[in-house]
């Protein structure tokens, strides 16, 4: 749930990676830890086992642009990818704003991708959140192995719905496209959130989510 | 849709008075109230020791972890958690169904004090956080606001 302060002019947002077991979500979080400015980020924080297999969940907190004087923070969680940790899964996407969805794109991990996206439709369901409403966008990871199936096999399975999300073919392990996704679902988010705010409680309208926005640049800057 | 939740200045001004006046009478270090899902709504006190986005996420995920031991004896969940360390302690206290409170002390005082006054500083906590405004509080921004080029830079 993104809040506004005014005091300390800042706006939050939540952001979670989310697919199956070691389909790349830590590393996606381990990639932009080491090339974001450290000015503009805390600690990376990982609870995982000694094999390094993320238990509880990975956080990163994020400052990013500055609109109208509020800075944005952005925090990311990755949730755990393995099915038995689904109460974890459910407690990180409490008060989620927006998801990464990591798809592993090898042959062999397709059942795994499409269980853990309907498991993602399930547990939002479970806060009365429709996967419809929320931003989020879906990255196709380990485009560099060799068996690996094709894009629009992929997007058969994960995208094949009436409104088609963006998304990104990537390879978390050595950081491409992992920014371009970060900042697809970002800007989908404030978007979405210019859209509501100083809205009054009441109003409730169907959220229209602008998959390439590309509106004139006025105030901010990349960090 | 709905409206971002929004403190205000005067919110705030309000929140600090609360969590300020428990923070002198528990002798604690520093106060933060956070949703439950992790975001700082408001803190109070020392707060160049320690990152608090970073405590925030991490008392949020040990309050709902043991959610599951609560139940097992019966209970919804437990009101209240101490971690204690050995010269540094954590209390967390619940203040309604969306919020928590957490409050790092250390050798000034004694969990038995830090518990007794932060249960009245929860009451009031909660009784402002329920008040807060949703929308038609002067900021809005549109789209035109935000920036074309990429959030974050590689």
């Amino acid at each position: 749930m993104s809040i506004i302060n005014y005091a300390s002019r800042e706006i939050q947002f939540k952001i979670v990676y989310y697919g199956p077991a070691l389909c790349g979500k830590t590393t996606n979080l381990g990639y932009i830890h080491k090339r974001i400015n450290p000015e503009n980020r805390g600690d990376l924080v990982s609870l995982a086992t000694a094999a390094d297999r993320t238990l509880f969940f990975d956080f990163l907190p994020l400052n990013a642009v500055v609109i109208k004087g509020f800075v944005t923070k952005f925090q990311l969680y990755t949730v755990p990818g393995q099915v038995i940790y689904n109460a974890t899964r459910q407690l990180v996407l409490r008060s989620v704003d927006g998801v990464i969805f990591v798809a592993d794109s090898q042959w062999e991990k397709m059942e795994e991708n499409v269980e853990s996206f309907k498991n993602l439709e399930d547990n939002l369901a479970k806060q009365n959140i429709s996967i419809d409403e929320i931003p989020y966008v879906l990255q196709y990871n380990k485009r560099d192995l060799e068996n690996i199936a094709p894009v629009n096999y992929l997007e058969y399975v994960l995208n094949n719905r009436k409104k088609r999300v963006q998304r990104v073919e990537g390879v978390s392990s050595t950081g491409q496209n992992v920014f371009a996704s970060l900042n697809a679902v970002s800007q989908i988010l404030l978007h979405k959130f210019s859209k509501q705010s100083d809205m009054p409680k009441t109003a409730s309208s169907p959220v229209a989510l602008p998959v390439e926005p590309s509106m004139p640049r006025k105030e901010g800057a990349a960090v | 849709m709905n409206a971002i939740p929004c403190l205000t200045i005067q919110d705030v001004a309000n929140l600090d008075g609360v969590l300020g006046d428990f923070l002198k009478k528990a002798e604690a270090e520093l106060t933060v109230v956070i949703d439950r899902g992790g975001n700082v709504i408001s803190q109070f006190g020392d707060m160049t020791v320690m990152d608090v986005t970073i405590i925030a996420a991490l008392a949020a995920g040990s309050f709902a972890a043991t959610k599951e031991l609560a139940r097992r004896i019966g209970e919804i969940e437990f009101n209240a958690l101490y971690h204690q360390g050995n010269g540094n302690h954590i209390f967390m206290n619940s203040v309604d169904d969306d919020t928590i409170m957490i409050t790092v002390f250390g050798r000034r005082t004694t969990v038995g004090l830090v518990r007794f006054y932060s249960a009245s500083a929860a009451q009031n906590v909660g009784a402002l956080l329920k008040a807060l405004s949703n929308g038609g509080h002067g900021f809005s921004f549109d789209a035109s606001d935000v920036t074309a080029a990429p959030v974050f830079a590689d």
